[in-house]
């Protein structure tokens, strides 16, 4: 208990050293690139908080972040990578869409289900692919989902552009807008902030229940760092994985899902911009621990809408909130080796400076 | 439909598939070193976005694509060496460092142009000069394909010809595959794995930054454009999977790339170019999936063959 404890205090103590460290890298580009660091910062501060509409819109942003994280952090329990998310978004959101527009008129009670089943089907047959490729195969699945990611992606855009368009001539790549009846409601006024966010938090919920407090969760955890042993006790692990990659799948559509009947109200290419991919990044922050990532979810979605006004009223490029947030990859992924190789420096100067003494002393007494 | 196969099989076709083909090629050579030193490397992406950015940065800092791609180096040997620092003499994940590692260069190119050059991007640098040999012009359909590339399309040859030797005809491409294979046996023999492991990151770097710089001093004619190298270092990745490292079939691999993306271009007039444009990334699949299933089949042969030797007598007597 006293360890875990200890790791814990360590992992948050590399944690803040690295966020500081990461503001001042930070710090030292935005200078040379002729921004005033406090000034940036301060307005990305207040592109935050300085209004409701801000708080709702990082909100929001966190939700996205953090099912695209927990989503992650399943597949990555049980041992394999999905980094196939943004391709089983993109096509959970585009699907769920469809079936908005297709069954336009119909009750909020049949369309908003069918909606959900779409995106959750689509999202986890997408992610079976790599999956099946993995388990059957043993081809790498990281290759094969960024690949399938850049294949949804033309395949969203060829179907928003061609068979699905909106009737709009304005709109180049986008479906029809969904019936307004359809849509989660508003929380915040003006913001992306939407019903949907009570919906991820159940999901997040019952992932982080489900992985640190059933008897499940730990033959994931079995599964992913000791397949052999988790096969001796018993366990199909197999079919363990590919349940779970179907899930992440499905949390990934989902979240397409949640961002076109929330926000968007259609699909367009901006339904996802890499939004996966920084959820991801979360969860490699969270060393794939599902409480940490939805805590961090918020941070980093604190940072991204803060960044973002900060673009509009510093003229700051907003990408400094991707440098900053993968210096921090950079030094949580480096910690380890860097406090072993300060170890390693301690040890070698005390057995250095014993054989001194020794030696001294060895002088002393002839 | 002959209309079609008569389109695919053009001049346009073949000029476009060493076109294409060429970024991928450079920065596949590069991660035949890595491969080849035991380190997966999937920052290549980013890598190659680097050199774009940063050999445009050199050509309009300096009014010359000399220093570009100078600049362009200089930064991949840099990547390399941070690529080397986190991942060999610190230990961290490979996966994790490759993945922050494009995104860092996303942010960081896209910050840095925007801040540089606004929000249109940059055009009218100089650029990498084109060839065009009067001789090779003269032989009708290999001198329309062959001709008039820009630079890089020929250097890669040499390179893939320097890496090819220097891989498997060296004794530091012997090491280096050592470092990969047998890392402890390289230390009895006195080399140490770590410096191999190092030096294939910063050749790594080196090729990626030069096919970022590629891309954009050569192809694009000195522009930047965000997110430019669009995959491409992952489909470098499955390039080197694909040729087992060996720098000299990466090329050819890298070539198929370079045709199946042509014909895509291609294909353009008969269907939408956003399904046309899936058909590499759609090869990069099935040519991963063949060269694992491949790989399983030679290693299962090889067991049977060597089977019968101590089979149980049971099977002899059948």
């Amino acid at each position: 208990m006293q360890s875990r404890k200890q790791e814990r205090l360590g992992y948050l103590l590399s944690l803040i050293l690295s966020v500081i460290l990461a503001f001042a890298i930070g710090a030292v580009i935005l200078a040379v690139s002729g921004h005033n660091p406090a000034q940036a910062y301060l307005a990305m501060l207040s592109g935050a908080f300085s209004s409701l509409r801000h708080v709702g819109d990082f909100l929001e942003y966190a939700m996205v972040l953090c099912v695209c994280g927990l989503a992650c952090v399943l597949a990555a329990r049980v041992g394999i990578f999905n980094v196939g998310g943004e391709g089983q978004l993109l096509l959970g959101a585009i699907a769920a869409c469809q079936v908005g527009v297709w069954l336009d008129g119909q009750s909020a009670w049949l369309v908003l289900p069918l909606a959900v089943l779409a995106a959750v089907t689509v999202g986890g047959l997408y992610a079976l692919i790599p999956g099946v490729l993995k388990v059957k195969l043993k081809v790498d699945e990281v290759i094969t989902t960024i690949m399938l990611n850049t294949i949804a992606a033309y395949l969203c855009q060829f179907l928003a552009k061609g068979p699905w368009k909106n009737a709009n001539k304005n709109i180049v790549a986008g479906t029809e807008q969904l019936n307004a009846r359809y849509w989660f409601g508003g929380l915040v006024s003006g913001s992306n902030l939407t019903t949907a966010i009570l919906a991820a938090a159940a999901i997040a919920f019952l992932v982080w229940y489900v992985m640190q407090k059933t008897s499940k969760g730990f033959e994931m955890r079995l599964t992913g760092q000791n397949p052999r042993f988790a096969r001796f006790l018993g366990l199909k692990t197999d079919r363990m994985v590919l349940l779970c990659m179907v899930l992440s799948g499905a949390m990934s559509g989902l979240v397409g899902m949640f961002r076109v009947y929330g926000a968007e109200h259609l699909f367009k290419s901006s339904i996802s911009n890499d939004y996966y991919f920084e959820g991801l990044m979360v969860a490699m922050i969270a060393r794939y621990d599902p409480l940490t990532t939805i805590l961090l979810s918020v941070f980093f979605a604190i940072l991204k809408i803060g960044a973002q006004g900060m673009e509009l009223s510093a003229g700051v490029p907003n990408q400094i909130y991707l440098i900053i947030q993968t210096v921090i990859i950079f030094f949580m992924a480096a910690e380890r080796g860097i406090f072993a190789a300060i170890r390693e420096r301690a040890a070698r100067k005390k057995a250095q400076w014993a054989a001194q003494a020794r030696q001294e002393g060895g002088a002393a007494h002839v | 439909m002959s209309e079609i196969l008569r389109s695919i099989f053009s001049v346009g076709t073949f000029n476009q598939m060493l076109r294409s083909a060429t970024p991928v090629a450079l920065a596949a050579i590069g991660g035949s070193m890595t491969e080849h030193a035991g380190i997966m490397n999937i920052g290549m992406d980013g890598m190659i976005l680097m050199g774009a950015f940063f050999g445009v940065l050199g050509s309009y800092l300096f009014s010359s694509a000399a220093a570009g791609l100078a600049l362009a180096v200089l930064m991949g040997i840099l990547v390399g060496l941070f690529f080397a620092l986190l991942v060999v003499k610190l230990r961290s994940d490979e996966f994790i460092i490759g993945c922050a590692l494009n995104t860092f260069a996303l942010g960081l190119t896209t910050y840095l142009s925007r801040s540089i050059f606004g929000a249109a991007g940059t055009k009218g640098n100089p650029f990498l000069p084109t060839v065009s040999l009067p001789l090779l012009e003269k032989i009708p359909f290999v001198g329309q394909i062959l001709n008039g590339h820009s630079l890089f399309v020929y250097l890669t040859w040499l390179l893939v010809l320097l890496m090819w030797l220097f891989v498997y005809k060296t004794p530091y491409g012997f090491w280096l595959r050592a470092a990969g294979e047998k890392p402890q046996t390289l230390r009895t023999a006195g080399v140490s794995p770590e410096k191999m492991k190092w030096l294939a990151s910063i050749l790594c770097g080196i090729f990626c930054a030069l096919a970022g710089a590629h891309l954009s001093l050569g192809q694009l004619n000195g522009t930047f454009a965000e997110n430019m190298s669009n995959s491409r270092g992952f489909i470098a990745f499955a390039c080197v999977i694909f040729a087992a490292a060996n720098p000299a079939k990466a090329y050819l691999a890298a070539l198929m790339f370079g045709f199946f993306d042509a014909i895509g271009l291609r294909l353009q007039d008969y269907i939408s170019s956003d399904l046309s444009g899936m058909i590499p990334y759609l090869i990069t699949v099935i040519m991963m999936v063949y060269v694992v299933v491949r790989g399983q089949r030679r290693k299962q042969r090889a067991r049977q063959n060597t089977a019968p030797a101590d089979a149980p007598p049971a099977a002899a007597g059948r």
